[in-house]
């Protein structure tokens, strides 16, 4: 069927690579557990590789044509789940956000940030509007605010915001400016600015004189400024309705010491860990910080940090060339690919593993806020894990047949 | 539209040039924190994972002289709040439910003792094996609260011990603020009053300290291995010139009076060998936290059980005093051994104002042995004339009156010798008579003497003028094994020349071998007592009574000093209490059977 010797597998070798460092460092996370079951996190972690491994093989075997046709379809099933998990789904620190079956749970969201790529993908692909045209910007953002919309019931903040994520990469794929762009997203700036009326002022008048070069129209203009000066406005609004626990991330994103037995003692703690680790790392199941349960969520969404204390700026740094490695991969697939659909795929699969992965050791280095961001491949979880390699499973299709059109 | 495209070309050097950007960022910022901030962090590391916990050490034991225990220590439970585990509206209540402390109570102790939130809080000690085992096997209703084994401090009963044992309790913040407090942590016992007070730096010992890894959950994960464990240093042992014998003597002669105190010292060295202080309290109380409400009681109670009589207790001297006057008369040749003045008829005339003798039939014709021994107000009246107000408190003085004796306890009361100067300060220059010396002659007045002073003056008598500063502690062992014996000191010297001193014990003598002596009634034919009666004219009620007794004569080894508050005369109450605690010294002395049998059918 395939040509198995022209698979990319330095991106397979590298994407493996990460995933088993994970394993490992899962293992030593939990190695001091008193609780026997969480000491056996990382077999369970390598049962879900194994799975995750299988998905990617089917999905390294489909016709790219398949994804094409049924983008819509997905995107659509993928909508409905969305819809059920908020009516029945299982609720977990406070948030609705899984399906359970069994000792599986399965988190709906993932599975529409994969629809939401082939969907937008499919439309960017085929239609025939200018990429600045009003329609084309306005279906394509209602495509993502659907889903979006409805994770935001659940709530979670951290996995709405891969969605935009996917839509401005996939935006700047289809060859819309950069410029452009920063128009776009200019109300959010200004929600930003508005906390200061002074910064809010003198970000107004950057924003005219912004608007004055780029000349993007009468009624993108208008339409630009009303929205900048509506968000600005709202901004305090928006702000008393945002949940307690919302506005402590962002604060103390800002300032971490405002929470220092919560997201900010995370964070300290995060960097504790890492920077204790120095040039070679504590040694394997050697983190103190790790093993004395300093860090919290250490084997999901801190498992960076167990990376740093144990193995050192050598290890951080091996995982950093895996990541970039994968990423400039992605890019170049994305390049060649004579289908603008397969094209757009694989940019916006790069998009969702690279938000993830800046946002999740972002954090860790402490620059970033805690958004509950999995590292790909190394955090816990088997859905994540099933995911990813969905994701790396495009990656490898797409390369494969890049020649088609 | 140019401006609104970007080429495929230049859209993949700007994704790669971006990611180039992000990539770089993120190892700039693992560089930072594992190159530049590596020393701070790893040092911060260190000291997450260890937390340095204080092992408390066994406190000293106070014994008597014969090694019979005062104080020991005994295992309690403690029960404490973790305050990170409470839960809202359930932990408090249900304890306060549990324990019989009110929630405010609970809280504020919880404020009061918590060091993290991790650590436990002690809410109460001391609680009940029934309270322990209802915390045991229900521990899921009572979230966040624990409880520990502590050793408690456990006084012997009976022996009406706590005006010198003095009581531990709970570090209070300005304790903590002391200087010492080093070595003092919020919930720590102290000395509060006391021996255990005085020799709190020796009784409390050096705290040790454990070196335990913890996770940040405060869940300890065991012993730090990197640092070996400080084993505490117990406190040191007290070995008392307390004679528990002769505690309980006190304690039976005063058990049927209200108020009163008994002191009773070795003249030749100044040990002292009983104190109590009665009413007293239970020095155990205060081991545990003390309910509001006994406190509360304790404090307002009209015969003032805190107040430590033997020392704070300021009473005026009255009789037992007249030595002063006399020696002083005799020493400054004002009288000579025979010298009779003014016959006594009952009263004496100062001015238009007549002070009256105790015996209103008189005593007539008598010299300085016989007025001691039959205690004539009139011979001293005219002594007190002739020595005048200051050159009788310049004696008082020198006699060891209104200044502390400086025993080994805290709280000690001066007492009051007023002279002119005070006098002046008191009533303004020249707005009092020397009539004032007529009563301080007679030890009343404005003259104030705590028993333990009186005492400590009658072992002066006792012991040929050589007066030691009265103390507690014989020995201290060490956490070594090793007995150190402490030496007794000379506080001073009475003022008076070896004729005089056979004056006034003559005097002392008569007053319970004379024919005509105030204590008559103690004469026995076993052995020979001394002493001097006194009547303290109080205001407020009826007379306190006095004696302060010495035996045995040839060769004094026990003053005993009793007051009895509102009990009438020296002769009748305070003398046949002294009479009590003597005999039950010198029976022991001579190896013979107490004769009691039973105090409610009396002595036979």
């Amino acid at each position: 069927m395939l040509n198995y010797g022209d698979l990319d597998w330095k991106l397979i070798g590298a994407a493996l690579a990460l995933s088993l460092i994970g394993v490992v460092l899962i293992m030593s996370a939990q190695h001091y557990e008193t609780a026997t079951y969480q000491q056996t996190f990382y077999q369970r972690q390598l049962i879900w590789l194994v799975i995750a491994l299988a998905v990617f093989a089917v999905v390294a075997h489909l016709p790219l044509r398949g994804f094409d046709l049924s983008a819509y379809l997905l995107y659509g099933g993928a909508v409905v789940m969305l819809v059920l998990v908020l009516l029945i789904g299982s609720t977990r620190m406070g948030a609705m956000r899984w399906f359970s079956f069994g000792p599986i749970n399965l988190a709906p969201s993932d599975i529409a940030k994969i629809a939401l790529v082939l969907a937008l993908s499919r439309f960017m692909a085929y239609t025939k509007l200018p990429v600045s045209s009003k329609r084309r910007l306005g279906l394509s953002t209602l495509l993502m605010l659907i889903p979006v919309m409805l994770i935001l019931k659940q709530p979670d903040l951290g996995t709405s915001l891969v969605f935009f994520v996917i839509l401005f990469v996939l935006w700047f794929w289809s060859g819309l400016s950069p410029w452009y762009m920063l128009l776009i997203i200019s109300p959010l700036f200004s929600l930003i600015a508005a906390s200061q009326t002074v910064a809010w002022i003198v970000y107004l008048i950057v924003l005219l004189i912004f608007l004055s070069w780029l000349r993007p129209g009468m009624m993108f203009g208008v339409l630009t400024v009303v929205a900048n000066l509506a968000f600005g406005i709202i901004m305090p609004f928006l702000w008393g309705r945002m949940a307690e626990y919302q506005k402590l991330r962002i604060l103390t994103f800002v300032d971490p010491s405002l929470d220092p037995r919560g997201a900010g003692y995370q964070i300290i703690q995060s960097k504790i860990a890492i920077g204790s680790g120095g040039f070679l790392g504590k040694g394997l199941t050697a983190g103190s910080q790790t093993r004395l349960e300093f860090l919290p969520e250490r084997h999901t969404d801190f498992i960076f940090s167990v990376l740093g204390e144990e193995f050192g700026l050598i290890g951080g740094a091996i995982v950093l060339i895996l990541f970039g490695f994968i990423f400039y991969r992605a890019i170049r697939i994305a390049a060649k690919c004579r289908s603008r659909f397969a094209s757009h795929v694989v940019m916006g699969a790069a998009g969702i593993l690279f938000f993830q992965f800046f946002v999740n050791i972002g954090m860790t280095l402490g620059f970033m806020p805690v958004t509950g961001l999995a590292l790909p491949f190394l955090s816990y979880g088997g859905t994540s894990l099933v995911l990813c390699w969905t994701l790396v499973g495009f990656m490898v299709l797409a390369d494969y047949h890049w020649q088609e059109y | 539209m140019e401006r609104y495209y970007l080429s495929l070309e230049r859209r993949e050097k700007l994704g790669l040039a971006l990611l180039l950007v992000a990539m770089l960022l993120l190892f700039l910022g693992l560089v930072k924190l594992q190159v530049f901030d590596h020393a701070k962090l790893a040092a911060q590391s260190e000291s997450n994972r260890i937390r340095v916990v204080p092992i408390v050490p066994s406190r000293g034991v106070v014994l008597d002289r014969e090694g019979r225990v005062i104080i020991d220590s005994r295992p309690s439970y403690s029960v404490s709040v973790i305050p990170a585990e409470e839960v809202a509206e359930v932990t408090v209540s249900r304890l306060a439910e549990l324990i019989g402390v009110d929630t405010l109570q609970i809280r504020k102790r919880i404020r009061k003792n918590t060091v993290s939130r991790y650590q436990p809080a002690i809410v109460k000690r001391d609680i009940s094996f029934e309270v322990v085992a209802v915390l045991e096997e229900q521990s899921a209703r009572y979230p966040g609260i624990a409880y520990q084994v502590e050793r408690v401090r456990k006084y012997t009963d009976q022996l009406a011990a706590e005006s010198f044992t003095g009581y531990v309790g709970e570090v209070s913040e300005n304790e903590l603020k002391r200087k010492d407090g080093a070595n003092l942590r919020l919930g720590s016992m102290i000395g509060k009053k006391g021996l255990e007070k005085h020799y709190d730096h020796l009784l409390r010992g050096v705290e040790g300290t454990e070196y335990i890894e913890v996770a940040a959950s405060g869940q300890i994960i065991g012993r730090y291995e990197g640092r070996d464990l400080v084993p505490p240093v117990p406190g040191a042992d007290l070995k008392l010139s307390i004679d528990i014998d002769i505690q309980q003597a006190c304690v039976n002669a005063l058990d049927t009076f209200c108020c009163g105190a008994i002191v009773a010292m070795d003249p030749r060295n100044g040990e002292v060998l009983a104190m109590t202080s009665f009413p007293g309290y239970d020095a155990n109380i205060f081991s545990s936290v003390i309910p509001p409400d006994l406190w509360e009681e304790i404090r307002s109670d009209s015969t003032h059980p805190l107040l430590n009589r033997p020392l704070d207790g300021q009473y005026p001297p009255a009789s037992t005093v007249k030595f002063v006057a006399v020696g002083a008369a005799l020493e400054e040749k004002l009288i000579g051994r025979n010298t009779t003045l003014k016959p006594c008829y009952g009263a004496f005339q100062f001015g238009v104002r007549s002070f009256r003798c105790w015996n209103p039939a008189g005593h007539g014709k008598i010299d300085a042995a016989e007025a001691l021994e039959v205690s004539c107000d009139v011979f001293l009246y005219q002594l007190g004339l002739k020595l005048d107000v200051d050159l009788l408190s310049k004696y008082y003085g020198l006699c060891g009156f209104g200044r502390a004796t400086g025993v080994d306890l805290p709280g000690e009361s001066p007492g009051l010798n007023p002279n002119s100067e005070y006098y002046d300060t008191r009533y303004g220059k020249n707005k009092w008579t020397r009539g004032l010396v007529l009563n301080t002659s007679i030890g009343q007045g404005e003259v104030l003497a705590t028993p333990l002073q009186l005492a400590q003056f009658f072992c002066g008598l006792a012991n040929d003028g050589m007066v030691y500063r009265p103390h507690f502690v014989r020995s201290v062992i060490g956490p070594d094994g090793v007995e150190r014996a402490t030496s007794p000191a000379v506080a001073f010297k009475l003022p008076f020349s070896p004729s005089t001193m056979e004056i006034l014990w003559e005097g002392l003598r008569r007053v319970v071998e004379g024919e005509h002596g105030t204590a008559r009634s103690l004469k026995n034919d076993l052995y020979t007592i001394g002493g001097k009666t006194g009547t303290a004219q109080n205001p407020h009620g009826e007379n306190h009574s006095w004696f302060v007794g010495v035996a045995p004569l040839e060769r004094p080894e026990i003053v005993v000093c009793v007051i009895v508050e509102n009990a009438g005369h020296g002769s009748d109450v305070a003398a046949p209490l002294v009479g009590q605690v003597i005999k039950r010294y010198m029976n022991k002395k001579l190896g013979r059977q107490e004769l009691v049998i039973d105090k409610s059918v009396g002595e036979i």
